[in-house]
């Protein structure tokens, strides 16, 4: 299901939010410097 | 369609639709479900008895509901095979028979209520997709109103209204007064060539549609005033232009810019177009008493069904994607299958004759060699290292691999339906996959050359056979400078590239890993690259929760005539190497050989 990401460049270290399915993959590109080595970052689990 | 019907070798399933379709390239199995008609075809006359004396009256949607129909009906005027059909939610004489006045009319006595669905299966060497195209929604572009102001039409309904088979037989009345309107205004590009509402792309055909509507108006309504609103006309096709030009001559008016509004005079239904003329600068406002819009192309919705059955890709416009756009634009990329039409893209008349020609002969080739040339590069399974998981089964683009995970029998590959990518390979977590002539052994040997010397100057790159190889080349014969000091590994597809693959190369020293594949539109097998980005994604979570920055991995998507891409990507990980310090390789290796931690 897709659910609301915080993605990060791995070239520029920019951040920007985003959906994110990990059944339906797409191709995205960092909207700063244009690299395609974008990361969904994990969500960080509450204690 | 007549000479269809009758030909003696073509089996014509008519009101059919596919269920099911199996095998592959020589081998296909296809399962076709044959709704009922309650008509029996063979005996029909079509002497049109029953449709007289049907008392419903039902929406003709072949006509888009501006004309009706009986509950017993053809489609169609040309309809293959001329049979009637009886829509069951519309009639009364089923179950309890209530009705039954076409059945006792009907001399050959072909009406049967008791008829069932039937599903008819066989086998065919290869398969053809002529799916078609549909019309997109006018209702998103809301500024021209056409759920409002029955005055608004589309192209489509245009050609319903001035159509013989419409009640008025042709002559073009107005909606709202049913009088024959003194001027029409054409509005081009509703629903394409816009990024944010319809489509991107232009539909190919709603330009010369629209000028073959304004001859035909002006040839049978000569007083008629026609004005057509364009971005720019595209007359590309042999003819063309000389049919823009007539339509021209004859007086149709041609007016550069887009409508921004139309709004109806109340008392007369009479519509007012606001548009920039962008050729004189001007904001003008012109009075119509019917609008016509040309509307765009979609592929139709069930051709999304065909596509999963037969693992046909699809462009990012939702059209079935060719093997190549000009080398092989008939072949599909599975074996067998090839595209006919605007499944493919949206085309003219012409472009579809010639495509259901090529792809006609293309099977025919196939059909009368009676043999196909397998790909050299094909995985193999080691029967004895297969655990029957069905990973690569589910990988495998192309659906060649078969595996009884019950039975926990080895998976087999279909060799003839196997194109190479190596996904399977990749994704196998017990090594039980070998691809030929791209072998682990092969693979690794090359990494271990890689980094014999001055590992930390060295970048390794993955790149596809077909897209990231192609812009790499492309870019040293446009002789572009980019740093000379990373290591190419070509692999048929991105879906090759193993984690095991990555995890060798840190292990050896490797500063940074790029791994390079063609953009997800463009992948050579359909959708192999998709498994590579979730690969990546799961290994950067990997290297981080192993301390080993994530950023040292990189994934780019660049294709063959990506050379300045390349050349900007080479320089961003040539400045991303300089950050990695030989004591962070050092602590990396470390890291890696550790059995607990690596």
């Amino acid at each position: 299901m897709a659910e609301e990401v915080t993605f990060k460049c791995l070239r520029c270290g920019y951040e920007f939010k985003g959906t994110y399915d990990r059944k339906v993959p797409e191709e995205r590109e960092c909207p700063k410097c244009g690299s395609n080595s974008i990361r969904p970052l994990p969500k960080k689990k509450e204690k | 369609m007549m000479d269809v019907g009758r030909h003696p070798k073509i089996n014509l399933l008519a009101y059919s639709e596919i269920e099911e379709i199996t095998g592959y390239i020589g081998n296909f199995h296809v399962k076709v479900r044959k709704k009922a008609r309650y008509v029996d075809e063979k005996a029909c006359t079509a002497c049109d008895e029953c449709v007289k004396v049907c008392p419903v009256v039902m929406p003709d949607e072949h006509q888009l509901g501006l004309s009706t129909r009986k509950a017993i009906y053809m489609p169609f005027a040309q309809a293959v095979p001329a049979s009637y059909l009886i829509n069951m939610e519309d009639c009364l004489g089923n179950n309890p028979i209530a009705c039954d006045k076409c059945a006792e009319v009907c001399d050959p006595k072909c009406i049967d209520f008791d008829q069932q669905d039937e599903f008819v299966e066989f086998d065919v060497g290869v398969a053809i997709v002529a799916t078609g195209m549909y019309v997109c929604d006018p209702t998103i572009l809301d500024e021209y109103r056409y759920t409002k102001y029955e005055n608004v039409i589309t192209s489509w309904e245009f050609e319903i209204l001035t159509g013989p088979g419409y009640v008025t037989k042709g002559e073009l009345l107005r909606p709202t007064d049913r009088k024959p309107p003194k001027n029409i205004a054409f509005i081009q590009c509703v629903g394409s060539r816009s990024e944010k509402r319809g489509n991107p792309y232009c539909s190919n055909i709603c330009c010369m549609n629209t000028v073959k509507d304004t001859l035909f108006l002006k040839e049978h309504h000569p007083e008629i005033d026609c004005s057509v609103f364009y971005m720019d006309i595209r007359s590309f096709g042999k003819g063309y232009e000389e049919l823009y030009k007539r339509s021209k001559a004859v007086g149709v008016k041609y007016i550069r810019g887009i409508p921004g509004d139309i709004v109806e005079d109340p008392k007369t239904k009479n519509l007012i177009v606001t548009v920039e003329n962008t050729t004189t600068g001007k904001i003008e406002k012109h009075e119509f008493e019917m609008v016509v819009l040309s509307i765009g192309v979609i592929p139709r919705p069930e051709t999304e069904q065909i596509q999963r059955a037969l693992t046909l890709s699809k462009a990012p416009c939702g059209f079935l994607m060719e093997t190549h756009y000009q080398l092989d634009p008939i072949d599909s990329p599975t074996g067998g299958v090839f595209l006919a039409g605007c499944c493919e893209s949206p085309k003219d008349i012409k472009s579809s004759v010639i495509q259901a020609s090529g792809a006609a002969s293309r099977a025919e080739t196939l059909l009368t060699t009676g043999k196909v040339k397998v790909e050299a590069i094909t995985s193999t399974i080691i029967p004895d290292m297969c655990k029957a998981c069905g990973i690569c089964a589910d990988a495998c683009p192309y659906g060649s691999i078969t595996v009884d995970r019950k039975a926990k029998t080895p998976a087999v590959v279909v060799e003839a339906a196997c194109k190479g990518c190596g996904t399977c390979g990749a994704e196998c977590r017990f090594d039980a996959i070998e691809m030929k002539h791209f072998t682990d052994r092969q693979i690794m040997a090359m990494i271990d050359a890689m980094f014999e010397e001055k590992p930390e100057e060295k970048i390794c790159i993955f790149a596809c056979n077909w897209c990231s190889y192609g812009g790499a080349d492309l870019a040293g014969l446009s002789r572009m400078q980019y740093p000379p000091n990373g290591r190419i590994i070509r692999t048929m597809c991105s879906g090759r590239v193993d984690e095991k693959f990555i995890w060798h190369a840190f292990k050896k020293g490797a500063p940074v890993v790029l791994v390079s594949g063609c953009h997800f539109a463009d992948c050579h097998y359909i959708n192999a690259n998709r498994w590579t980005q979730k690969r990546i994604e799961g290994m950067w979570n990997k290297l981080e929760r192993k301390g080993i920055r994530p950023k040292r991995l990189q994934l780019e998507w660049i294709s063959a005539a990506e050379a300045v891409k390349w050349t900007k990507v080479m320089h961003a990980v040539e400045d991303l190497r300089k950050t990695v310090t030989k004591e962070e390789i050092e602590e990396t290796k470390k890291i890696l050989s550790d059995k607990k931690k690596g």
